[in-house]
């Protein structure tokens, strides 16, 4: 059961052109997770919520403030899905499941197994990603960030990339998986649909990296997207955005 | 308007056609029209020797004879002394275009400084290296392992280079936030990711790199495949000297054909697998 403290974060990036302004990816955002439950990070493209998981992950730095990631006191184990695959593509499926995993053992490959399974990839632990479809890569993704038992699950938009009936099926997966597991999760989309059927608490953020809203999703597990409880909070909630003022920097 | 088709079966190619356009129908029929055009080439051109006039004489070198005043076993002494000086030069060339190579294609500063001077070796041909080395060295080993290692250093660095700069940032990334072991990360990530590309830059370096050592031979050595090849041409016997040359591209393509060729296709099995997507699979699984 992770803990995620988010404390007076801020992210510039350098002028993109010569004598330009610099970026304001995040700007002094605050925000705690702790438990087993699955949040979304809502917004429109270039808000910071790529930048957000990266600061969390380790990938990037801050320019102020702090994040804290710790599971019974100490740092927590991290799983992520990004937005493609991200598989090694000379190794076999199984190479790249057992290529985070600490250890070689067959109790480990057992293991890894078992979860690519439960996203029905049991016959393609010797394919190479090559021989896969973007759908199939993105589900050894997903088994994979499972596999590794994480305390902290990060999520990338990670059907941003697929058709819609693909992306479709890898979110019943997740459901199934996240079910299973309960692992705390941090999912980043710009699919209110997705954030709606997917987690118990929404953040929103603005242009400028701001947090506009944050939202709790008071409907059991596991949603339906064709779901009228769920179609109509997303109208709700996309309704709150098309009168979405961004508060102002301090 | 209506316009009716009839729908003709199209007829099986024959059995001659099907074996002509396989890989190895391809390849000796290639041969076999290149030796016959070799001689009627020697019908117009008496000075051109024969195939069959190239073949007894090379019998002669390797099985020992009068001809030349070669002694049997004569023929393994200068190849063995070619290919040692071959495999010295292709090791120096190969590890310094490995180093070279993996340091253009991690570091920007490093690629802005020796990308182009890597450039400008690729452009050198061999016989230009065979010249400096002798001018350099004088007669002896030196001249010939260097032309090699200097005429294969840029083949291999360049292809190093390549191989690095395809190990994405996003790997680097995926690589950090799961924790991976910095021995993990040399072995599956960097090793691995350029492993291919490190082939094909020693196939590429072999290739370019013989007649490099050739030369080299022909200009100052005392013994090797290129010094016999000078020999017969000194002598004016021109079955010796296109046997030798022919038997050393003999060599060098079959090394090619039957070892690295497969070691890259089995480095790069995971680039050619896309073509071989497995649509059973993908209608099994979804």
């Amino acid at each position: 059961m992770a803990k995620v403290t988010v404390s007076k974060l801020a992210k510039l990036f350098p002028p993109p052109v010569k004598g330009g302004d610099v970026v304001r990816a995040i700007t002094n955002i605050d925000f705690e997770v702790d438990g087993n439950v699955f949040v979304s990070i809502v917004g429109p493209s270039g808000c910071g919520k790529s930048t957000l998981l990266n600061i969390l992950s380790g990938v990037d730095t801050p320019t102020s403030g702090s994040v804290t990631v710790t599971e019974a006191g100490k740092p927590a184990k991290l799983g992520y899905v990004f937005q493609d695959a991200r598989l090694l593509p000379w190794r076999s499926v199984m190479d790249n499941m057992m290529y985070v995993r600490d250890d070689d053992s067959e109790e480990s490959v057992a293991n890894a197994a078992k979860y690519l399974s439960m996203v029905g990839l049991d016959h393609t632990h010797e394919m190479f990603p090559g021989q896969l479809s973007g759908g199939m890569q993105q589900r050894v993704g997903i088994a994979r960030a499972f596999s590794v038992e994480p305390d902290l699950l990060l999520m990338d938009e990670p059907f941003s990339h697929l058709d819609a009936m693909t992306a479709r099926s890898l979110r019943d997966h997740l459901q199934e998986l996240w079910s299973r597991t309960r692992k705390t999760v941090l999912f980043v989309t710009h699919d209110v649909m997705e954030a709606v059927q997917l987690s118990d608490r929404i953040i929103v953020l603005a242009p400028g990296g701001v947090i506009y809203d944050d939202l709790s999703i008071d409907l059991p597990h596991p949603r339906k997207a064709s779901d009228p409880k769920v179609a109509t909070l997303q109208a709700e909630i996309l309704g709150q955005f098309e009168n979405m003022q961004v508060p102002a920097v301090q | 308007m209506t316009t009716l088709i009839q729908e003709v079966e199209p007829e099986p190619d024959s059995t001659l056609k099907r074996w002509i356009l396989s890989d190895r129908g391809a390849t000796l029929t290639a041969a076999f029209l290149f030796l016959v055009m070799w001689q009627l080439l020697t019908l117009f051109a008496p000075r051109v020797p024969n195939p069959w006039a190239v073949v007894k004489i090379m019998w002669i070198e390797l099985s020992g004879g009068d001809y030349g005043s070669v002694r049997k076993g004569e023929f393994w002494n200068h190849y063995a002394a070619t290919l040692q000086r071959y495999a010295y030069g292709l090791a120096i060339g190969f590890t310094a275009g490995v180093l070279v190579g993996a340091l253009i294609g991690a570091s920007n500063i490093a690629r802005a400084l020796i990308s182009d001077t890597v450039l400008v070796l690729l452009a050198l041909p061999a016989f230009v290296w065979a010249f400096l080395t002798t001018m350099w060295f004088g007669i002896g080993w030196q001249a010939p392992v260097l032309t090699v290692a200097f005429t294969a250093f840029p083949f291999v660095a360049v292809n190093v280079a390549q191989g690095v700069r395809a190990i994405t940032p996003d790997l680097r990334h995926m690589s950090t936030a799961f924790g991976v072991t910095s021995v993990k990360r040399f072995r599956h990530l960097i090793l691995a990711g350029i492993t291919g590309y490190v082939f094909a830059g020693l196939r590429f370096a072999m290739i370019v790199s013989w007649n490099g050592v050739l030369l080299s031979e022909w200009f100052n050595g005392q013994v090797g495949v290129g010094f016999r090849t000078r020999f017969w041409f000194d002598a004016n016997r021109y079955p010796g000297f296109l046997g030798w040359v022919i038997s050393f591209i003999i060599f060098v393509v079959a090394l090619d054909r039957l070892v690295l060729t497969k070691l890259q296709a089995r480095a790069f099995r995971w680039r050619n697998s896309g073509d071989e997507l497995d649509k059973d699979l993908l209608a099994t699984v979804g």
